[in-house]
Formats: structure tokens, C-alpha cells, sequence
């Protein structure tokens, strides 16, 4: 894994989720960059980003979190590749909030013992994709185009929002995805539900949220005339994906809507063999539906 | 429907409250004029007893108290559509956070006491691992909470996807973490952080 090699390279986090509930989210990003000849290196001993428990009831820890994990990141060096919606979020309005507020910023380098490092931008996969390697080299590394899918992409809360802050498309009509996975050849669905919230981290303390705030994503996207979601957040597929049975019993309706992330669809067109992919880490099994379009 | 007297006063709208929020959240709460778009896009706000726009004519009447002993300001997901359509800038959002943070401190009554189990089981992860160990939160979760039997069928069948790790390796640069957490304790304690 020689730099000079790459045609990109990037520091990495991949949150916590991704070296867990979510593995196939890192397994096929790790794939699809591999493939893409963009070079990911690992940040060593990053750490929890604190997410939204942390600024929820402690600013200056979920700050205080963040730099860290900026100051482990610059060590690596190039800008910051993050998988994670919440964990871009976050790393994103740490470098905002404390670039124009001196006292917070004094108060986190004292926590750190440390600097907070303003130098590498931090980007969210899509961005990447999009902007800096660019939609024409992704079509032109497609080998077997998305035909036959038609993908509902589903934003969430957090890769465009607060407004001022993660600067990846518009924050409230984004096409970002759209743009991305209609480059691999797939058909993108115009629905209603695609930034509204999942429930989040409810699905510990209140799960009882999620089974209606997802129930109504995915009644959603099934009207639309989806037959699967796109996700790029690992809460956001965690409550569609692994809850879908059980919304699916409250609420009377049938789903069987495979909910894919983003780099698992891209990697398959780019050819990475679907078995590296985790696929078989899903609960709604998206197999038939890939069979069906002719796709494994 | 009867009408109460309310007398308003530099005195009861309590602005030494109003400031701190204000402080804590880097957002103007007298600002806000009702239009209610933030309650209109809410995602939460049918759970809520009182939604978004409410609870910030709560503070501007000097009626904390009902919000922090409340549940709604615990079931706000974070999601900042509310801060992403105020058309006067308010940073609901933010505002939302400096709330639960005064009621986190004040450690006052508050309705809603399994959020702020889940928040406290996953920040003492943090300081106990470095990463989240998601098994070990859901487990110790429903045995604080007293739901033991909570997710029962979900967890073999994440097992089997390999999606829940059985065993969690600390962070190898865990004494810098219980620094961080030290010295912001220290910070507080000396009244040079909120």
C-alpha cells in the first residue's frame, strides 16, 4: 500500500460502528476505494466521537472528543475521510465551532493537552466520490451499471445539516447521492421521506420512536416505487435494516426493502467481488433482488 | 376556556437564565417570534409534550422550571431541522443541548430518565474502551433499566451477521482519554468551563 500508487490519499475514521454493527460498511468502503486506486489510512487509536449523547448533555467533552481525533488524524496526514453521517457531523462543527470561538478553543486545547488542527479538511465519503475524485472517473470505472435498481436515496439528518457546516450539497433539496449512485448506472426514485429523521439513537432508550419515524421512511420509499434504500450512516441503516421486521409487524405493512450503503452498491459496479461486500451481514436479504436484476 | 393573569417583568421573564442558555448555546432565545416552522418540521415533536417552539416561549416567560423537569427537551433527536429553517437564526438545536446540559447539572427532576440512562452508558464507555462497545451498552441498558428481556431476539440473530463483537480491546491510548475527561473535571471545578 504505497502512496505513489494512489491516485488520492486520505487519513480514515471509520467510527465505532464500523468496526461493528455496520462492518459491511467498512468492508465495502475499503473495497471500493481499493478498486478506485484512493489511498485510506487508518487513524491510529482514534477514538468514540462522542456522537450525539456526548453534545447532548456535555459540549465541551463531545468538542474536547473530537480535536483529539483531529490531532490523531493529522499525524496521517491529508485530508479526513469519515464513513460515519454522525461522526462527520460532529468532527465537522468541532473545527467550526472552535475556528471562530477563542474561549472554547482555549478550554479544548487545555482538555487535549494540544493544538486543534484546522489544517486537513474533514470529508464525508460522498464528498469524495463527488467532488474530488469525480463523477466521470466513477462512470468510467463501472463495470456492471446499476440497471434495474431503483434506489431511494436517504439523506438522514446529518450529512448536510447544521446549514453552515458540513458544506456537502444544499441543505435542504441535496442530490449529491443521487448524482453519485445515477454515475454507477442506477435509477434514483423522487420521494418524500429522504431527510426526514429515523429516530436515531432512540433505538436504545425509546425504540418505540423508531419503529414509527422508519416505518414512515419506509412506507416512504416503497410508495415512491423503490426496490431498496441507500443509506451513507450506519444509526440510520441500523434502524431501517435491523428493525425492519419488527416495524413491519407494528405497523401491518410489508416491507422487504433491502436497505444497502452507498459504497456497498458503488463497489459492486466497480467490479469488487460480491462476497467482499457483506452482503450476508444484512437482515433483509438483498440477494434475490441482486439476482433478480442480474447483478450477482 | 379560563384566562389567568400573566404579569410580565423584567422580573419574571428570569433573564438571568435566558443569558446563561443564550451563553451555553451560542444563540439568541429572544430572537425567536413564533412563527413555528421549527415545531412544523419537527420529526419528534408528537412525542413531545411540548413542542420545540414552546419550550423557547417557556424561557422567554421565565418558565424554565417546566422545561428542564420535562420530557421534551430529552426527546429532541438532534436532527437540526429546526436550526436549519428558523428564518430568525435561532440555534434550536444548540439551545436544545444547553437545556439538557442544565438539567443534566442541576440533576433536578426530569420525566425522562431512560435517554439519560442510554446518554450516560455510552459516555462512560468512552472513558472506560475509548470506542463504543455496542454489546455491552445494550446489555447494560436493559439491566439498569430493568428490561431484561428488551431486543432478547435480536441479539443471537446479530451475532450470527457478526454485526455484535463479543469481546471490545481498549483503545491502547486510554490514559489520554481519562486525561481529557480529568482535566475537563478540573476545568469545572476551578469555574473556568461550563
Amino acid at each position: 500500500m504505497t502512496p505513489a500508487k494512489n491516485l488520492l490519499n486520505y487519513s480514515y475514521y471509520p467510527g465505532c460502528s464500523l468496526h461493528a454493527s455496520a462492518k459491511e460498511y467498512d468492508e465495502s468502503t475499503r473495497g471500493l476505494f481499493r478498486a478506485l486506486k484512493i489511498g485510506l489510512h487508518e487513524v491510529p487509536d482514534w477514538l468514540c466521537c462522542g456522537a450525539t449523547p456526548a453534545h447532548n448533555v456535555d459540549e465541551l467533552l463531545s468538542l474536547s472528543l473530537c480535536a483529539k481525533n483531529l490531532s490523531l488524524a493529522e499525524e496521517v496526514g491529508g485530508d479526513l475521510a469519515v464513513a460515519c453521517a454522525a461522526c462527520f457531523s460532529r468532527l465537522k462543527v468541532t473545527q467550526h465551532r472552535l475556528a471562530d470561538n477563542e474561549e472554547k478553543r482555549r478550554q479544548v486545547e487545555y482538555a487535549i493537552d494540544g493544538k486543534v488542527s484546522f489544517d486537513n479538511k474533514v470529508k464525508h465519503l460522498l464528498e469524495i466520490l463527488a467532488k474530488d475524485f469525480g463523477l466521470d472517473r466513477l462512470t468510467a470505472a463501472v463495470r456492471k451499471p446499476l440497471e434495474g435498481l431503483k434506489v431511494a436515496c436517504y439523506y438522514g439528518c446529518l450529512l448536510t445539516r447544521p446549514p453552515e457546516v458540513p458544506e456537502l450539497d444544499d441543505c435542504e433539496a441535496p442530490t449529491i447521492m443521487e448524482r453519485v449512485i445515477g454515475a454507477a448506472g442506477a435509477e434514483t426514485v423522487t420521494w418524500s421521506h429522504r431527510m426526514e429523521c429515523c429516530g436515531a439513537n432512540f433505538t436504545l432508550s425509546r425504540p418505540g420512536v423508531v419503529l414509527k419515524l422508519s416505518g414512515d421512511i419506509l412506507a416512504s420509499a416503497k410508495a415512491a416505487g423503490a426496490n431498496c434504500i441507500l443509506v451513507a450512516c450506519p444509526l440510520c441503516h441500523g434502524n431501517l435494516d435491523i428493525r425492519q421486521k419488527e416495524i413491519e409487524e407494528a405497523s401491518g405493512q410489508w416491507f422487504g426493502m433491502p436497505v444497502f450503503y452507498m459504497t456497498q452498491l458503488l463497489a459492486l459496479a466497480v467490479g469488487v467481488a460480491p462476497a467482499k461486500l457483506g452482503f450476508d451481514s444484512m437482515i433483509v436479504n438483498p440477494l434475490p433482488l441482486l439476482k433478480e436484476k442480474g447483478l450477482v | 376556556m379560563k384566562h389567568s393573569k400573566m404579569r410580565l417583568s423584567t422580573e419574571t421573564m428570569n433573564l438571568g437564565f435566558v443569558r446563561k442558555v443564550e451563553a451555553l448555546s451560542g444563540s439568541s432565545v429572544r430572537r425567536c417570534f413564533q412563527c413555528g416552522k421549527c415545531s412544523a418540521g419537527c420529526p419528534m415533536r408528537s412525542f413531545m409534550e411540548h413542542p420545540p417552539n414552546r419550550i423557547v416561549r417557556f424561557l422567554q416567560l421565565g418558565q424554565y422550571e417546566r422545561v428542564l423537569a420535562g420530557r421534551s427537551i430529552w426527546y429532541c433527536a438532534s436532527c437540526e431541522t429546526c436550526t436549519t429553517r428558523c428564518p430568525n437564526k435561532v440555534d434550536l438545536a444548540a439551545i436544545m443541548d444547553a437545556l439538557r446540559k442544565c438539567s443534566w447539572d442541576a440533576k433536578g427532576p426530569s420525566k425522562e430518565s431512560l435517554v439519560q440512562l442510554a446518554n450516560r452508558l455510552f459516555i462512560e464507555n468512552i472513558r472506560t474502551y475509548g470506542r463504543q462497545y455496542e454489546m455491552r451498552l445494550a446489555a447494560v441498558f436493559n439491566v439498569k433499566s430493568g428490561q431484561f428481556l428488551k431486543d432478547l431476539m435480536l441479539g443471537p440473530k446479530l451475532i450470527t451477521k457478526g454485526k455484535l463483537r463479543m469481546f471490545h480491546q481498549k483503545n491502547r491510548n486510554i490514559a489520554e482519554i481519562e486525561n481529557i475527561f480529568a482535566r475537563i473535571e478540573a476545568l469545572r471545578k476551578k469555574g473556568e468551563a461550563p
